[in-house]
């Protein structure tokens, strides 16, 4: 397959979550997907910009938007927050804010028209994974992976309108084309905590504490996420999360990317897993 | 005949258990009509609530294999094809005390409302002779809001309510909150946002469930970001929530892509950054996640502006000169 987008990395993975970003790029060229990424792009907003300065997130992600659609291509990231941030933008552009908010982009010379659709690492791999399974190397047999979808990946489903968001398969379907084996927890689709860690700092806590206990309760190798922020809280914070409650604190968290890019035969030091806080080597011994 | 099945949590005031019930598949029925024969024609001590069964009533949400839904307008045909299973598991109301079967207490949930001061308080210029008017554009603004019919399902699978009920409130509380508060016909709009303020407005997670399971489509996380605006415009700025926002819009602003190094700072104090976060920091160092030298830099310096940064700088003077 060839396939080209449009791709929005997102702030982290330009910094904290470099691996992830490292990881997309290295699976993306091994199974054939083009990433151009856009010139200029800038924060979406994290989900916060938008509590206090409404039209300032809508105006740079309608920038951003219009951005990629000079390009001529759909937009792509492997954030679901970003995702979820440009897809309501794209929405509220959609219902009536179009023509006033072309009236800002105007004045950088630019216009949004609403031809760029935006999509995630996620929905690309689950929809093609008939087509790059063949293209897996090493079959991760044997390794027990919990999926945790993160929130943004799936809901508000008026947004988020690529899978049910009560019953989504996207992860698991993306885990059996890996060759490894999906195992459920409590937390699949709970919320990880992050954007609430600074004012909620102990339900952040309970929360990775919570997901990374009942991974490892049930025999799962690793948490895998296709949320950057997800993996920062789970990953970053899962010792904090121990000492605060005295759960979890061993389990390995891994970007989607990351997986895959195991499977697909990536070499290792591409994929950045020596950047994690909670080593994942006992996965690795199994891969 | 197909075989429905419902397992249903019980809970008779002491001893909590599951009761499967099965009958037959009939095409159409919602799962309250469900409900209503189960109690009618195997089992009459089963209790829930219900009245108008047109959705407007708004007693009669409970879970449906986790999640909320109103049961008079929720079809079993289109959960069994969601679910793609026969048997259904039953429940009453997550983050709600349960009385009996799917019955929850609401007498606590309507003592938390009360928090939000309910009620118009209009401005001085509105009379009970002169009446309390407001413009159809001004209603519009708030009307989805008045659609609250108070089922509770936006409450049910709140993530920060299943951690804590002490340090938050009920998506409702807050919804109903922000109806006065932006009401054009209110005399003080803070009168309202200010007890959200002080039982957890910034303590939301954004687990988006609140606006997920609304049967009327209401979108508390949005009621709850409209208050966390109205409140920072009135110069409610202190606390981490506040101040974590505003680093993300200035490092949207500066250079259009966020600095890590300078967030914590800015959102706890410098003090709290050097002291407390020190084992987290001294942990990204060791994994490599974050260079010293790129932390002293970002610390001192900051990102460099991304491509068209002055273009990004006019269409967000240009938004503000608008509003």
């Amino acid at each position: 397959m060839t396939r080209k987008y449009a791709f929005f990395p997102g702030c982290v993975l330009d910094a904290a979550a470099r691996e992830a970003r490292d990881a997309t790029q290295a699976v993306a060229a091994r199974l054939g997907i083009e990433l151009v990424e856009i010139p200029g792009w800038t924060c979406c907003g994290a989900s916060h910009v938008q509590d206090i300065d409404r039209e300032t997130a809508l105006a740079a992600n309608a920038r951003n938007l219009a951005l990629a659609e000079r390009m001529g291509l759909d937009v792509l990231t492997a954030c679901s927050t970003c995702a979820l941030m440009l897809r309501t933008a794209r929405a509220e552009l959609k219902n009536g804010r179009k023509s006033a908010v072309n009236e800002a982009l105007a004045e950088a010379g630019l216009e949004y028209r609403g031809t760029a659709d935006v999509t995630h690492l996620l929905w690309v791999l689950a929809d093609t994974a008939a087509e790059w399974a063949p293209k897996v190397r090493k079959p991760l047999s044997g390794v027990r992976v919990a999926p945790f979808y993160g929130c943004h990946t799936v809901r508000p489903p008026e947004i988020m309108t690529h899978e049910s968001h009560l019953n989504p398969r996207s992860m698991e379907t993306v885990i059996a084309a890996c060759g490894a084996q999906p195992v459920t927890i409590p937390e699949r689709l709970k919320c990880c905590g992050f954007h609430a860690v600074f004012p909620a700092e102990s339900t952040a806590h309970n929360m990775t504490a919570s997901a990374a206990d009942s991974a490892r309760k049930e025999g799962a190798d690793c948490l895998l996420t296709p949320c950057p922020l997800c993996h920062m809280q789970l990953d970053m914070y899962q010792p904090d999360a121990r000492a605060t409650t005295g759960k979890g604190g061993d389990t390995p968290v891994l970007h989607l990317a990351q997986l895959v890019g195991l499977a697909v035969g990536v070499e290792r030091e591409r994929l950045g897993l020596s950047r994690h806080i909670v080593s994942p080597a006992p996965l690795l011994s199994k891969c | 005949m197909r075989t429905i099945t419902f397992a249903i949590d019980r809970f008779d005031g002491s001893r909590s258990w599951t009761q499967s019930f099965a009958f037959d598949h009939v095409p159409g029925m919602t799962v309250l009509a469900c409900l209503i024969r189960i109690r009618e024609t195997q089992d009459p001590s089963l209790n829930f609530t219900a009245s108008c069964r047109s959705a407007i009533c708004g007693a009669c949400a409970v879970r449906v294999n986790g999640n909320a839904v109103l049961a008079c307008d929720t079809m079993l045909d289109d959960l069994l094809e969601e679910w793609g299973q026969d048997t259904l598991r039953i429940a009453p109301l997550g983050n709600f005390t349960v009385i009996s079967d799917l019955v929850v207490n609401w007498d606590e949930k309507i003592e938390r409302l009360r928090l939000a001061r309910p009620g118009l308080h209009a401005r001085a210029e509105f009379s009970a002779s002169g009446g309390c008017r407001q413009s159809p554009r001004d209603f519009q603004a708030i009307q989805k809001q008045w659609d609250c019919i108070l089922c509770g399902a936006c409450a049910s699978e709140c993530n920060k309510l299943a951690d804590s009920r002490a340090d938050f409130l009920e998506p409702f509380t807050f919804t109903h909150a922000s109806r006065y508060a932006r009401d054009s016909r209110s005399a003080d709009s803070m009168l309202h946002v200010n007890g959200m303020l002080d039982n957890g407005l910034w303590k939301c997670v954004h687990c988006m469930e609140c606006a997920t399971k609304c049967p009327k489509h209401i979108q508390p996380v949005e009621d709850i970001a409209s208050m966390r605006g109205m409140a920072t415009a009135g110069g409610r700025t202190d606390g981490p929530g506040p101040r974590h926002a505003q680093a993300f819009r200035t490092d949207l602003e500066n250079t259009g892509r966020l600095n890590e190094v300078k967030l914590v700072p800015r959102t706890e104090g410098l003090l709290s950054a050097a002291t407390r976060r020190l084992p987290f920091t001294l942990r990204m160092f060791a994994r490599g996640k974050l260079g010293v030298g790129e932390a002293i830099h970002l610390f001192f310096a900051d990102n460099r502006p991304v491509e068209g940064i002055d273009g990004l700088r006019k269409i967000i003077r240009q938004r503000r000169r608008d509003h």
